[in-house]
């Protein structure tokens, strides 16, 4: 994967090779410019690939499809609809018969505890509660796999933490396939049953870790030493990278 | 709503300010009658004008010409606005032609669309359509360019087609920049207007000016220049409240 054409161009992604399995949940973590949101967008049939092929059940990715879902980190609800309107959206697309978007958005409404709101503008919203509107949106269109890039990378501390056991407590119950950019490591730990550490310039897989534990939300679980190993373990692993990058001359 | 009618009378203060100056002014003297005659005289000036039907009859007059103008005007420069931000080729054919025309002060154009297109009404609303095309094209090709590619790429990935991105997101998103251009096309058909009933015009509000200007009549003139101040913050007004209306999603500034 390359931006740019020419002497000019810049390799953004090199030699990833990464399976992911269904139900898994991927966390992908790594220094700012490794290019993780990059993969994403290419799982997600917005950029194409220079080389070397994306497939999805062993069919090449030829483009965006409701097969996957995305959530963006921040700005990406439609301003001029509602909640209900936003959360709609795909559905309307779908052409399903007025009956049934509604139930679809009341359900999603519920399920991201956001009562009360459906007739909001996003701009009347607090940034925890327009992700909350992005997840139900994504979710809403029943995606297999959901793409999320440092979707709560924008939030407060609390408002974060709240949101993961939200997401961990949905992925739970509908076991959807999750592909999670984040550059959070306690937040790729906390999540993944996967976690993928990259490596920046170009970006590249530098490790797989596989999570050995269950994480449940609500307790401590922060506080398990093992949580706090492979923490600090992926943080070392991270380190190295931003480290190289800085050696580099690349920011930060 | 006390509290919003005390805040536009606080806004409207500076202006009963200069009225109050200026008719003191003219009370002590200071103010010669051929420099400026006084507010009472131009207020009774506007009140014989609209006991006359005059000002009535020379308003409709100006509207519709204003009016047709304008309506063509955000028509077609939605739509070229829109074409040229998508189609590479017309927006490489037509840029270069729109940043010709945007510096021409339009109402020199308008001995030019005389001639070809007669001294009639025809003529001058097709320099106001022209004048205020500008605004809504560049408004509307910016709107539609700078539509976030967030956007765009969510919309796709939710099932919406490649053609239908037009409908579904890029008009509404640029939606607000096309409302700041229609905004400015209200002020330019205006000027615009007033400026082409001046030429071999014998209706509306350009005219009246001209003609009591040309007798003398500085009072009748003034008062309707000033009614045609009014008469365009006016529109601004109801324009600005309709769009807060219908875009109430969007936080506007002003």
């Amino acid at each position: 994967m390359r931006y740019g054409s020419g002497a000019k161009a810049v390799a953004a992604l090199e030699a990833i090779d990464l399976d992911v399995a269904q139900r898994e949940f991927v966390t992908i973590v790594g220094p700012s410019g490794c290019g993780k949101s990059t993969l994403l967008y290419l799982v997600g049939g917005f950029l194409k690939p220079t080389s070397g092929s994306l497939q999805l059940h062993g069919k090449p990715i030829a483009g965006p499809g409701r097969d996957r879902g995305i959530v963006f980190q921040r700005y990406s609800l439609f301003p001029w609809l509602t909640v209900a309107g936003n959360i709609a959206y795909g559905l309307e697309e779908q052409g399903l018969p007025r009956a049934e978007r509604e139930r679809i958005v009341d359900e999603h409404v519920r399920l991201v505890h956001l009562e009360g709101f459906k007739d909001r503008y996003p701009r009347e919203l607090s940034g925890g509660m327009q992700q909350r509107v992005a997840l139900a949106q994504t979710l809403a269109c029943n995606p297999e796999i959901l793409l999320m890039d440092e979707p709560f990378g924008a939030l407060d501390a609390q408002t974060r933490r709240l949101l993961q056991d939200e997401l961990r407590r949905i992925w739970q119950r509908d076991t959807k396939t999750v592909l999670f950019v984040t550059h959070d490591v306690e937040e790729s730990v906390a999540l993944g049953t996967r976690i993928v550490i990259m490596a920046a310039r170009p970006g590249r897989i530098k490790e797989v870790v596989t999570r050995g534990f269950d994480v449940t939300d609500g307790d401590e679980f922060d506080a398990n030493p093992a949580f706090v190993d492979l923490k600090v373990r992926i943080w070392r692993s991270v380190k190295e990278e931003v480290e190289a990058a800085r050696a580099s001359g690349a920011s930060p | 709503m006390r509290a919003r009618i005390a805040h536009g009378a606080l806004r409207l203060l500076p202006l009963f300010l200069v009225l109050a100056a200026w008719q003191l002014a003219f009370a002590f003297g200071w103010l010669p009658k051929w420099l400026l005659p006084a507010p009472s005289a131009v207020a009774s000036a506007f009140k014989a004008l609209v006991l006359s039907g005059e000002l009535a009859s020379n308003t409709a007059a100006s509207l519709a010409r204003a009016g047709i103008g304008f309506a063509v005007a955000v028509i077609v420069g939605i739509g070229l606005g829109v074409l040229m931000a998508r189609v590479r080729a017309i927006e490489l054919a037509i840029e270069p032609i729109l940043l010709l025309i945007y510096p021409v002060p339009k109402p020199a154009l308008i001995p030019l669309f005389m001639i070809w297109l007669g001294i009639g009404n025809f003529s001058k609303i097709a320099v106001i359509a022209l004048a205020c095309l500008l605004p809504v094209v560049v408004a509307t090709f910016n709107g539609a360019r700078s539509v976030d590619p967030v956007l765009l790429w969510s919309a796709r990935a939710r099932g919406t087609s490649e053609h239908r991105l037009l409908w579904r997101v890029v008009l509404p998103a640029a939606l607000p920049q096309i409302a700041a251009g229609v905004r400015t096309a209200i002020a330019i058909a205006i000027i615009v207007l007033v400026s082409s009933e001046f030429i071999s015009s014998e209706s509306g509000l350009g005219f009246l000016i001209f003609s009591y200007g040309g007798v003398g009549a500085d009072d009748a003139m003034l008062a309707v220049v000033l009614y045609l101040a009014f008469l365009g913050y006016l529109l601004d007004r109801l324009y600005v409240a309709g769009l807060r209306r219908i875009m109430s999603w969007h936080a506007f500034a002003h």
